[in-house]
């Protein structure tokens, strides 16, 4: 029923609804969405026959679908950038010539439109048009919107949602910690058992010698330590 | 006269081994002769701890002058022990040689004194070798993705700095990451889209629709600037970079800490072999 009555209306302005829909960028464009920015493939080849037109990009909230009236001005407040989305659900902006659409599309250039990439105008009043961020993850709707001087000749469909990237905090980033690795393990294990053989290798040798009394009392062992390098002619006998 | 003695001491050492030998001319000349290449063979591995000592000690000086320049992003973590780890190495390094040369005169003097304070201090330069292999594969194991990617982002371009040393870090970040991304050519920790995923530091004061990501990001003419900055905020293959930068970090810093573990852990086997073979050799000596 309703959109029978906007066709209704629109063939009563001579409004022509055209069938393209407004589409995001490919994906090998890496910037296609960011947290207030996306990138529209540019309507080439879609107003060929209104040649004389300016065609407008109208982004709009769902309200703002629902609601949009195609006799909107772009000069007007009520459609002005700086008053969405409190004061206005939708506004107009990336006015252009129909000839920088031309038809067929170049074929080694990226022919895009940014959406949000002029932050200069963004406060300013006196630039209602202005491409400015927007101002949440959304979601939006677009189409584009033919004007012949300030009447409305042609409309293109609305896009899909288009909902921006909503950025999470740096303290939701788990795990910045590590796993102990078999490594580590390793080289402490090896490491530690090697330590306590030496300290028992040592205790061991000190003990066998005199610190621990345990071996001092073998005569042969008491005659070598007396064992005195200057007298090896003069004593032969103190080796027995 | 000095030569003398010493022959006279290893004399006496061989003949306490062999007991009733007898003290003839050539039965002694021969186990003189005999003690002389056992001393040179008993020598060797002392000159390897030489050796070992002083690689050691270059190898950890390598890793403290910080080739690549990490460092201030270790600090900013609070977890630079790797880098204690490389420090203790150089002076364990140092000790080792010493220590060698002390072995080498106690074991041609024969002297039980100068042989168990040898063995003593090389006990504790062992157990600090130990504790600096330990040390750094153990704060290895914390450098992982997640702790870099959550820094860049807490401090990257971080404006409202608390203290002094808060401050000094973030510059140090700040200036370690520029460097990184323009030397590397590479943007974030995983890629680009880590300034997109998370808030930031960076974020706070540098706009969504103007810097989608830091302009280092960009790919540079030779005046250091982006060739096309559009094409750079758009996101074009050619005109930014799109691989992370983990790999230019966890490179070098897994080089370094594998290099103090492992081959310390290869001294310290080493070591282990000649501080048993001392001991017996010591429980063998005669005064």
């Amino acid at each position: 029923m309703h959109p029978l009555l906007l066709l209704l209306l629109a063939t009563a302005h001579g409004l022509d609804k055209l069938s393209y829909k407004p589409t995001l960028v490919g994906g090998n464009v890496e910037g296609r969405m960011t947290g207030s920015t996306f990138v529209l493939e540019q309507p080439r080849c879609v107003f060929d026959s209104y040649s004389t037109a300016n065609i407008w990009l109208v982004v709009a909230t769902r309200e703002g679908m629902d609601a949009f009236n195609d006799s909107a001005q772009p000069g007007m407040p009520e459609w002005s950038f700086q008053r969405f989305p409190t004061n206005t659900s939708a506004y107009l902006t990336l006015g252009a010539m129909q000839y920088h659409y031309g038809c067929p599309k170049p074929d080694r250039e990226l022919t895009v439109l940014r959406v949000g990439s002029e932050t200069d105008c963004a406060d300013n009043i006196s630039v209602p048009n202005c491409n400015g961020p927007l101002p949440g993850p959304g979601p939006y709707w677009v189409k584009f919107l033919a004007l012949n001087g300030s009447e409305p000749t042609a409309t293109t469909e609305w896009s899909g949602p288009i909902t921006l990237k909503t950025a999470r905090e740096p303290q939701s980033i788990p795990g910045t910690g590590g796993a102990r690795s078999g490594a580590m393990i390793a080289i402490t294990a090896i490491l530690s058992v090697l330590l306590a053989i030496l300290l028992a290798a040592l205790l061991a040798t000190l003990c066998s010698s005199e610190a621990c009394g345990v071996g001092s009392f073998r005569p042969d062992a008491a005659s070598i330590r007396r064992y005195n390098t200057h007298h090896v002619y003069d004593q032969p006998a103190a080796r027995l | 006269m000095q030569h003398e003695a010493r022959n006279k001491g290893e004399l006496c050492w061989q003949v306490s081994w062999e007991g009733m030998a007898g003290i003839d001319p050539q039965g002694s000349r021969r186990t003189a002769l005999a003690a002389e290449e056992h001393l040179s063979s008993q020598l060797l591995p002392y000159s390897d701890r030489k050796m070992c000592g002083i690689a050691l000690t270059a190898e950890c000086i390598f890793f403290v002058s910080d080739p690549h320049g990490l460092y201030p992003l270790l600090e900013a973590t609070e977890n630079n022990d790797i880098y204690a780890a490389a420090w203790i190495g150089i002076f364990v390094g140092f000790a080792l040689l010493a220590l060698s040369i002390l072995g080498i005169v106690g074991v041609m003097k024969s002297s039980k004194t100068l042989l168990l304070v040898y063995i003593i201090l090389m006990l504790i330069t062992y157990a600090f070798e130990m504790a600096s292999c330990i040390t750094a594969a153990t704060h290895r194991d914390f450098l992982t993705p997640n702790l870099f990617l959550k820094q860049m982002l807490e401090r990257y371009m971080k404006s409202d700095t608390d203290n002094n040393n808060d401050k000094q870090m973030t510059e140090g970040v700040t200036k370690t990451w520029d460097n990184l991304m323009l030397q590397n050519q590479c943007c974030g920790v995983h890629g680009p889209l880590d300034w997109q995923e998370y808030t930031s530091a960076f974020r706070m004061t540098h706009n969504d629709a103007d810097y989608p990501w830091p302009h280092n990001c960009c790919v540079m003419n030779t005046r250091s600037e982006p060739i096309n900055l559009d094409g750079c905020k758009l996101g074009v293959p050619g005109f930014y970079n799109s691989n992370g930068c983990y790999d230019a970090i966890s490179g070098p810093l897994n080089r370094q800490a594998w290099g103090v573990a492992w081959f310390g852990f290869a001294i310290l086997c080493w070591t282990f072999c000649v501080l048993l073979g001392t001991m017996f050799y010591w429980s063998r000596i005669a005064y």
